[in-house]
């Protein structure tokens, strides 16, 4: 197994471990669920089932990664994953930009939350040229005043307005 | 004869042919830009159809699928880069062809190869459909709890590397249908007290932020290639129409049997055209005369191909229409617009509103007709939006994402559960988990909680899902799909690790 395949092994066999323990918590809280006089299985059988199921294959999971991993391929892991991030900041900048847009949009309201969230991105992945600048503030203005205009005119949807 | 002469005045109204021509339109230029799937396209253009009648909206949809098909073969012809996983085969030839100067050939061979391809399948579908469908209807709980268990298996089986990993995905997926009251006697479960649960997931904003919010973050993991935003295109494009279209019609054995595989491939939960495509285009390689010429140019390869994935819509509709079992993502897409409107889905669609399938049948038709007049009269028009860049698509999508999962039932909340279910998303993607069967869990999950406590109401014995005989067939045809996916991934590591047998 290569290096690269080795960290994302380890990252499979964290994500097992989490799911594991949601799904085992989930499967205690659905036994507390109450039966219906009315039916043989209550409205807790069946996430029970599935949680059953997933819990099952979620040991499995972890048995075969543990299985497949060598001891040593946890302490490269940490140094494995800077790496990933770093290669990868852009996706983190889009989801802490996505973040910031979707709390601030019911306070700001979506023209210029999206105006803002619009022109930030495009200018963080843009080349840094005049034409792309111009095109990314263009584009800023259609899909958030533009956008907002045509729900409200056309669809009759009002998107949130801010307070 | 009623119900289809309504279902075929309503797609032909000018009104719906309009919105028809612009999906296909839409369908086309989204397809055709690295990165932007078929299904992100359907997804964005499904909040747009709720203000429409139900057979306008679907007849958009279906021209944005069957434009889609076709607009992945763009960049996989002139950039070698498949803009549809269903479009990988196409680049073997298409795009070899293309670099040998004949880009303008390998275009046409396409187009028109999925456009006999789509009206094949249509045909099929017309003929398939009804009759399954009546099948269908005599079909109690155990057989439909039976038929979910084995759709989801062979989803599970069918889609990513790893069996395990698509069960587990799909096993997600149920376990988020879970949340929210109950489909029977409306018990709340697992709302942990927050309002935003308590009427559970909507299954809409599951999918856009699965597909499309997970998707778009992928698209921006290699930071060279969204900061250099090069153009990929050079050169002049002939397209030479119908000396193509007699050259295509000039291979019926290849074009009928690559369709065919098409539509069986898309009759099979979670297959589609993804899995078409490479079938149509090995079994086109196999019976050729001359197998040595395929991947250098070839065009039986680009007809192979682009019939294949194609005819996988109209094979897609069958278990749709005639079981409610939507097969693939577009096909969950296009269930959930009919189910905003009220309609359900089931063996009883075709009974109960005939004219909507039969509207359904004649807008395939219309889509691919419409898909062809686009690309003949502005297909040197198109090329040019395969050179639009990642730094334009990625945040003005995320938008549009954002505006469709608001508009859907003008909740804020449904935004913020967009945001955690695409990094949810997101993750599993990264984590190499397939995507597909956590979304069909989450739509076909109340159906199999349904019929099972239903099959257990009407009798309590637990027996019956295997002493009655159609339950029985579709729980042994899940074990062996399940049987056949392990002997497949057994044999791939045999083959890659040769060395290691030996001992």
């Amino acid at each position: 197994m290569t290096t690269g395949g080795e960290a994302g092994e380890v990252a499979r066999l964290i994500s097992y471990i989490a799911l594991l323990a949601v799904s085992a918590g989930l499967f205690l809280e659905a036994r507390t669920i109450p039966t219906s006089r009315f039916e043989v299985l209550g409205a807790g059988a069946f996430p029970m089932l599935v949680h059953g199921v997933l819990i099952l294959l979620l040991l499995s999971a972890i048995a075969g990664s543990i299985r497949m991993l060598p001891a040593e391929a946890y302490g490269r892991f940490i140094a494995q994953i800077g790496h990933w991030a770093r290669a990868k900041r852009l996706v983190f900048v889009v989801f802490g930009c996505l973040g910031v847009y979707l709390f601030t949009m019911p306070v700001i309201g979506y023209p210029i939350a999206t105006f803002a969230f619009l022109l930030v991105l495009q200018i963080t992945f843009a080349p840094k040229t005049r034409k792309a600048i111009g095109i990314a503030i263009a584009l800023a203005l259609i899909f958030s005043f533009g956008l907002n205009w045509l729900f409200a005119e056309v669809f009759n949807v009002f998107l949130p307005r801010g307070r | 004869m009623d119900a289809f002469l309504n279902g075929a005045a309503e797609v032909l109204s000018p009104t719906t042919l309009l919105m028809m021509f612009f999906g296909s339109f839409a369908g086309i230029v989204a397809a055709a830009i690295p990165g932007f799937t078929v299904t992100m396209a359907i997804v964005l253009t499904l909040p747009l159809t709720f203000a429409m009648e139900p057979l306008q909206g679907i007849s958009l949809m279906l021209s944005v699928y069957v434009g889609g098909y076709t607009g992945g073969l763009i960049s996989a012809a002139l950039l070698g880069i498949p803009g549809t996983p269903s479009s990988v085969a196409t680049t073997f030839d298409a795009f070899p062809m293309a670099r040998k100067g004949e880009p303008g050939r390998a275009l046409s061979l396409g187009v028109w190869a999925s456009f006999f391809g789509t009206i094949i399948s249509t045909i099929v579908l017309i003929f398939a459909a009804p009759p399954l469908a009546i099948f269908a209807v005599k079909l109690g709980p155990w057989e439909y709890f039976a038929l979910i268990v084995f759709a989801l298996t062979i989803v599970a089986s069918l889609v990513g590397d790893s069996l395990q990993r698509g069960l587990i995905a799909a096993m997600i997926g149920l376990v988020i249908s879970t949340v929210g009251t109950d489909p029977m006697m409306g018990r709340p479960r697992f709302d942990m007290g927050f309002e935003l649960l308590a009427a559970g997931l909507p299954f809409l904003v599951v999918l856009i932020g699965i597909f499309a919010i997970s998707q778009l973050a992928s698209e921006v993991e290699d930071v060279d290639a969204v900061k250099s935003g090069e153009k990929l295109i050079h050169g002049e494009i002939e397209f030479k129409t119908w000396a193509v279209m007699r050259e295509v019609l000039m291979r019926p054995v290849n074009l009928i049997r690559s369709s065919l595989i098409g539509v069986a491939i898309g009759a099979l939960p979670g297959a589609g055209g993804s899995i078409a495509n490479l079938v149509a285009y090995d079994q086109a390689k196999r019976a050729s005369k001359t197998p040595e010429a395929f991947g250098t140019g070839t065009p039986d390869g680009v007809v192979a191909s682009e019939a294949g994935n194609s005819a996988t819509a109209g094979g897609g509709l069958i278990p749709l229409i005639a079981l409610g079992i939507p097969g693939s993502a577009v096909d969950a897409i296009l269930m959930a617009s009919l189910m905003v409107h009220g309609i359900s889905i089931g063996p009883r669609l075709i009974m109960d509103n005939a004219d909507l399938v039969y509207g359904m049948f004649i807008a395939m038709a219309v889509s691919s007709l419409m898909m062809l007049f686009i690309c003949i009269v502005s297909m040197r028009g198109f090329l040019r939006v395969a050179e639009v860049p990642k730094w334009v698509v990625v945040p003005v999508v995320l938008v549009c994402c954002v505006v469709g999962s608001f508009a859907l039932n003008n909740r804020v909340t449904d935004m913020y559960l967009l945001g955690f279910i695409g990094l949810f998303g997101y993750a599993l993607k990264a984590l190499d988990y397939p995507l597909a069967p956590l979304v069909l869990g989450v739509i076909l999950g109340p159906i199999a909680e349904t019929n099972l406590r239903r099959a257990l109401m009407t009798d309590s014995d637990w027996t019956l899902f295997f002493t009655r005989p159609v339950s029985l067939i579709f729980l042994v045809a899940a074990v062996l799909s399940v049987g056949w996916a392990i002997r497949r991934i057994i044999k791939s590591r045999k083959q890659m690790n040769p060395t290691k047998d030996a001992v």
